[in-house]
């Protein structure tokens, strides 16, 4: 018999929820502390896990004397990471890991191994690395990587044929990881297999990272993520810390709890790599780009990815960004230093790509005289964020705020500046789903996939339940287990755009079949009790895939802000941030607001705030701590106005990572136009105002 | 961290005897778990000095006010008296920290605090400060360091507290070998500008009691500037206090916070606002004369314009 080809499902036109706004339904354990986090497992008889981390940049290790750590009172295992000489590329580089009942006995443990080594040159600088003579990262290659190049049309005549050509070197920092739970895990090796309570973005790439080194079958190895405290694009896989974890508890034949300190997270997880970022751009006098000319290079430290990365985290990144140019070059080139590898960071290379390219964008609007709004739609192709930027203008006041630049008059001077973005955020079709409807009338959702924070579970609730006719409050909805049946990883913004076709299509069926067995036409809302009674003793289990027309992919974000500079003490105080979104259908509005909002005090940090540094004499990250690894705090936080474009006829499509591209170029622009000067390299502090200000004295010193 | 004992003194003699040459003090603990945290310092008795008697009071006397050394940032920020008499100290609590840390930050731990130089603190950096050979601030990254030093090591004084007492000329009081010593800011720090190793010239056991501050300023005020709005220390702080009367100065005192190891202050400044009446370009040679002869190392140069500003600002407050 052929398959009959299954209905053709769409979203509802009315909703009673998708689309409305659903507070968190995990918010109440939240709060009361009944959440369970990775770091909150104590299986019965754990002990705590520790790793002994490099000292040194770059060393040659040939020995490492495990046996004084296992003489510590309550230590129950010490391992190393890999048997024999190695060598050591960044400090902070695992070396050995210990299990022990306290964690006084780990930390003495750690102080107790003795490491012999012979330590080797090292540069933790882009511009060191790059020098002919700096020590190799890697002895067989050179720091300097092949350029990856790109041209189209042709490039110099196209710039002799301009009206306007301006030039600029903008350069960005390497920013660090730092979600609030660091990364981290509870693992429990025994006969039956392992478990492992992960603070993880992807249960399933745990589970695969760990049972392949393992040597374990996929079916002996389990990974839940009941809560999670925030992943940013470097908790895929088990990271070094899982397989040591997994190692130390088959050791010590006990569960072993290794979550990483904050000064661990700020070495070894993966950053956002720095750029440097040589641009020309050209345009007609009317304001149409014509050339364009990139040569960027930046660090992505030992490497990217590593074992603890996901994807996307080189140093490249998409140019000319979202603007239409007829001839480009492009040229990136990666530079190796003595530092820690590079992962994805929300939204890989967009940031990156956006400073530079709506950077050059704001000199090119001045040298021609236009307002940077006009110049920006008449050159980006996207329609959507055209209509974005008519809608964001008319709210935020552009016409009337935009003055030429360091006009503002006083000592403190305002600024308005505005950046686009675009994200792909399509969903996965691999997903699928399984929904339980209990006799009693209670319903139970069941996905692999993870609630990283960003409301997913509230997500799931708010589709089962405009489905049955219930309440979200009414929906179990159960994940972070690999025991279930397989969702995506969050990453890239393709969650929601997963799970909410998946379990859409799920329930539709689960619906149909509740509404067979019981002979009822319509078993939803008030007649669901009687209905789900006549299912008599069994539940109904019904499992589903992802359907295909319920979600999209293409995302486009505008926004602005409005910065007050003190041109005597150089601190920049964001006033407000505008931002105009579009993310196809939304499921729910306050979770997807959420999203937005943390992406712009992100971008924030971006801009202003967070830098790590590195000391080219020692090796060491000098800022391992939220004291100088500074962080965007709640009085810095400004006024948000946030507009979504709730388009529901393209389905649903992942909002996570847009909101946080624009908000550094906007800012940086809006300084720019304050003072009448560019600071061209983030974060944009108080000290980098007042030089471009003209107002540092030059250096006399010796420091480098 | 290494094992310490721990003990609660209920006295000053006895809290002195069990500190002995090996212990610390602890009352907040703000900076003290910090450094055990790191193995920057292990001593094997850890006092408890928050039960000495008598520490926790803000005291109002006809011509000195007294702050014991157990009174919190906290308590200073709320206090309606300071804040009428001495606004410049109340600002400097106020940008202490975060309102956590606040509460049980103290007064006395507030001047004691170590070094925050960034290699210092790192558990891995043996530099000048540890009794290593070299500053790596010197060569390396500076932009938090001292404008002024008399010693290799440039990391900066970065109390709020010290910068505000120093401008209203306040004294520390310590109790030292069995009896109380009177130190201005000065004394207080000047083991800081002389030893690299040293923070201030506080000599083992010595257990600080109280500030005596004199009621003759009628003005001051405090600003400092940092990377962020809150929670952040300073890049560079100021304090400035005068007696004004029909808007003449006199015994003017001006200090800055995090340009060196000690309260910043120069003589000839505050002679040259003595019987001045405040304006832009008397406020901007005021800073001129306290600025003199800085010394940027590189990464630090945005602090002379920045601390001119603060100081110009901080003065013209003085008016008001």
């Amino acid at each position: 018999m052929p398959d009959t080809p299954a209905p053709k499902l769409s979203w509802p036109a009315e909703t009673k929820y998708i689309s409305h706004s659903t507070h968190r339904i995990d918010a109440p354990p939240k709060l009361k502390g009944e959440a369970r986090y990775a770091s909150d497992i104590q299986a019965e008889g754990w002990l705590y896990g520790m790793i002994l981390r490099s000292k040194w940049p770059a060393a040659k290790i040939t020995a490492v004397n495990l046996e004084p750590a296992l003489k510590i009172p309550g230590i129950k295992a010490a391992i190393l990471v890999k048997e024999g000489e190695r060598v050591v590329h960044f400090y902070g580089e695992e070396i050995a890991a210990v299990a022990g009942a306290t964690k006084s006995a780990c930390l003495d443990a750690l102080k107790a191994i003795e490491v012999t080594a012979e330590p080797l040159g090292f540069a933790v600088r882009e511009n060191d690395a790059k020098k002919d003579d700096s020590p190799h990262v890697w002895a067989d290659a050179p720091n300097v990587g092949t350029p990856k190049s790109t041209e189209k049309g042709q490039v110099d005549q196209a710039f002799g044929e301009c009206d306007a050509v301006v030039e600029g070197f903008f350069t960005t920092q390497v920013a660090i990881h730092h979600p609030m739970e660091t990364h981290g895990n509870s693992a429990s090796w025994t006969d039956d297999g392992l478990t492992c309570w992960a603070s993880t973005q992807g249960i399933t790439s745990v589970r695969d990272g760990l049972a392949g080194p393992l040597k374990l079958d996929h079916s002996k190895v389990r990974v839940i993520t009941d809560y999670m405290g925030g992943g940013f694009g470097a908790k895929f896989g088990p990271g070094p810390h899982g397989l040591l974890a997994a190692r130390l508890s088959r050791e010590a034949k006990a569960p072993v709890r290794l979550m990483l300190t904050r000064f661990d997270q700020a070495l070894a997880v993966g950053n956002r790599p720095s750029s440097f970022q040589k641009i020309k751009l050209g345009a007609k006098s009317d304001g149409t780009l014509h050339a364009y000319d990139l040569d960027n290079y930046g660090t992505s430290g030992l490497g990217t990815g590593g074992t603890s990365a996901g994807g996307g985290s080189g140093i490249d990144f998409p140019a000319p960004y979202i603007y239409r140019i007829p001839n480009t070059r492009v040229k990136h080139t990666s530079v190796a230093t003595n530092a820690g590898p590079s992962s994805a960071f929300r939204a890989p290379g967009n940031p990156t790509a956006s400073f530079g390219m709506e950077s050059i964008m704001d000199e090119l609007a001045v040298k021609l005289g236009m307002d940077p709004v006009e110049l920006r739609i008449k050159n980006d192709p996207s329609e959507i964020r055209q209509k974005e930027y008519k809608l964001g203008a008319e709210r935020f006041g552009w016409k009337d705020k935009y003055k030429k630049p360091g006009s503002s008059p006083g000592v403190v001077k305002t600024g308005i500046g505005c950046a686009g973005s675009t994200w792909g955020g399509g969903g996965s079709n691999k997903t699928q789903a399984e929904v339980q409807i209990n006799p009693d009338g209670s319903v139970e959702v069941r996905m692999g996939v993870q609630d990283v924070g960003t409301g997913t579970r509230t997500v799931l609730a708010v589709i089962a339940a405009e489905v049955f006719g219930l309440t979200p409050e009414q929906i179990t909805v159960r994940v972070g287990d690999t025991h279930f049946p397989p969702g995506p990883g969050s990453g890239g913004s393709t969650t929601c755009a997963s799970v909410s076709p998946t379990l859409f299509a799920t329930c539709t069926d689960a619906l149909a079949q509740l509404q067979t067995q019981a002979g009822v036409t319509d078993a939803k809302g008030d007649n669901w009790t009687a209905a789900c009674k006549k299912l008599g003793v069994n539940p109904l289990v019904v499992q589903g895939k992802f359907a295909q027309g319920l979600s999209s992919r293409g995302t486009g974000g505008v926004q602005f802000a409005e910065v007050e500079v003190d041109t005597e003490t150089g601190l920049v105080t964001v006033k407000k941030i505008a931002g105009v979104h579009d993310c196809g259908l939304i499921v729910n509005k306050i979770t997807t607001e959420s999203q937005i909002y943390g992406g712009m005090i992100m971008g924030m940090g971006y801009a202003l705030y967070e830098e790590r540094v590195m000391d080219w004499q020692s090796g060491v990250v000098l800022n391992p701590n939220f004291e100088t690894y500074k962080l965007t705090g709640l009085s810095d936080i400004p006024e948000f106005d946030l507009v979504l474009l709730n388009m529901p006829e393209r389905g649903v499509i992942g909002i996570g990572e847009p909101a946080i591209i624009p908000t550094a170029s906007a800012i940086a622009n809006a300084v720019a136009n304050a003072i009448g000067a560019r600071v061209n390299s983030l974060p944009i502090t108080p000290a980098k105002v007042l030089a471009a200000l003209g107002k540092v004295p030059p250096s006399t010193a010796t420091a480098s | 961290m290494k094992s310490f004992q721990y003990a609660t003194a209920l006295s000053v003699d006895s809290a002195q005897q069990m500190v002995a040459d090996n212990g610390q003090y602890i009352a907040g603990g703000n900076d003290l778990l910090g450094l055990l945290k790191e193995y920057l310092v292990d001593p094997k008795t850890l006092v408890n000095i928050k039960s000495l008697p008598g520490l926790d009071k803000i005291e109002q006397g006809k011509d000195t006010w007294t702050i014991g050394a157990n009174v919190t940032v906290a308590q200073i920020e709320d206090h309606a008296g300071i804040k009428e008499c001495f606004p410049g100290l109340h600002w400097a609590a106020w940008h202490v920290g975060s309102r956590q840390i606040r509460n049980v930050a103290s007064v006395g731990g507030n001047l004691a605090q170590h070094s925050r130089c960034w290699y210092f603190r790192h558990r891995d950096v043996l530099c000048l400060k540890k009794d290593g050979d070299t500053c790596y601030a010197r060569h390396g990254e500076n932009r938090y360091h001292s404008l002024f030093t008399g010693n290799q090591c440039i990391s900066p004084v970065v109390s709020n507290l010290a910068v505000a007492f120093a401008a209203l000329d306040a004294v520390a009081v310590v109790q030292r070998e069995g009896k109380p010593v009177s130190m201005k800011m000065a004394e207080f720090y000047a083991d800081a500008f002389t030893s690299p190793t040293a923070h201030n010239a506080l000599k083992p056991g010595d257990l600080i009691l109280r500030v005596e501050i004199p009621a003759v300023r009628n003005r001051s005020h405090y600003i400092q500037a940092s990377d962020k709005q809150e929670f952040d220390w300073a890049l560079v702080s100021c304090a400035a206090a005068a007696k004004v009367t029909d808007g003449k100065l006199s015994q003017a005192r001006i200090a800055l916070g995090c340009i060196s190891p000690v309260p910043h202050q120069v003589d000839a400044a505050n002679e040259f606002l003595e019987g001045k009446t405040l304006d832009d370009a008397t406020a901007s040679q005021a800073a001129d004369l306290v600025l003199k002869n800085a010394k940027p190392h590189g990464h630090n140069e945005y602090k002379i314009p920045l601390a001119h500003t603060l100081i110009r600002r901080t003065l013209l407050k003085l008016n008001a």
